[in-house]
């Protein structure tokens, strides 16, 4: 990976924050054009998810995916990269689990009882997998954020106009060529 | 909310998907937006393109079988 030339100010913060909210990183670093690009791309896929699953599909439930791999919600564990808008699941499913609480804030976020999980899937069908997929996959589109923040991108300013250059040289010589081609081909038929 | 959701063709539910992925990877990769916007189409394609190459070639067999 080519040295950053992007200042990252402090890597460690910058990651926390992007995991945190999607792009608060990147605008903590003053990259704020990318901070947007991935919140925009990011929440949106995780709101939509959240809203096609009616708000059910991200919960957390402390299990041992070895004893119980059913009741496991692996989802949760791509969700979790998003960082503030599935952290209520968390911290919902720690309450009941740990202290036993069921109604902190209303529930929400919390566990949905199992007769409303097996409702969903009659009246909702592959929705409630393209809900969980969407969800999930905006976590993990995270982690490349939040490594971006920490590492940087993987070209610098310099090699990326360096490449469009290169670019532009070789069609402008490819357009030479096929100029040239062109004039012995028209002087071939003459 | 989902009645609305619910007339979109699954197959819709895609484009969203790959969108993003092609943004945030190239994102992650460059930092010119120039090249941002080139690396992301360049891969939004590809990956449709595979897409629909998978769909018509499993099309062409189910419709066989």
């Amino acid at each position: 990976m080519a040295e950053p030339t992007v200042s990252l100010r402090n890597p460690r913060k910058a990651a926390f924050l992007a995991w945190l909210v999607p792009g608060l990183g990147h605008i903590y670093q003053g990259r704020v054009g990318k901070g947007i690009l991935y919140a925009v791309c990011i929440l949106s896929l995780y709101t939509i998810g959240f809203v096609i699953g009616e708000g059910k599909i991200v919960y957390w439930r402390w299990t041992n995916p070895m004893n119980n791999p059913d009741k496991f919600p692996i989802y949760y564990l791509g969700q979790f990269f998003v960082g503030l808008p599935a952290l209520p699941a968390l911290i919902q499913g720690t309450l009941r689990y740990f202290f036993g609480i069921e109604n902190f804030l209303g529930g929400f976020m919390a566990e949905p009882p199992i007769r409303e999980l097996n409702g969903l899937q009659p009246r909702l069908g592959k929705l409630v997998e393209i809900a969980s997929m969407y969800t999930a996959v905006a976590g993990l589109l995270n982690i490349l954020a939040i490594y971006d923040a920490y590492e940087g991108p993987a070209y610098s300013f310099e090699e990326d106009h360096e490449a469009a250059k290169s670019d532009a040289k070789s069609v402008a010589e490819g357009s030479t060529v096929g100029n040239a081609i062109n004039g012995l081909n028209a002087e071939a038929q003459t | 909310m989902s009645p609305s959701f619910g007339m979109i063709h699954i197959y819709w539910f895609v484009l969203p998907l790959v969108l993003a992925i092609s943004l945030v990877y190239s994102a992650s990769r460059h930092e010119a937006w120039s090249r941002i916007w080139i690396h992301a189409f360049r891969l939004c394609t590809w990956i449709l393109g595979l897409l629909v190459l998978t769909t018509v070639v499993l099309l062409l067999i189910n419709t066989q079988v």
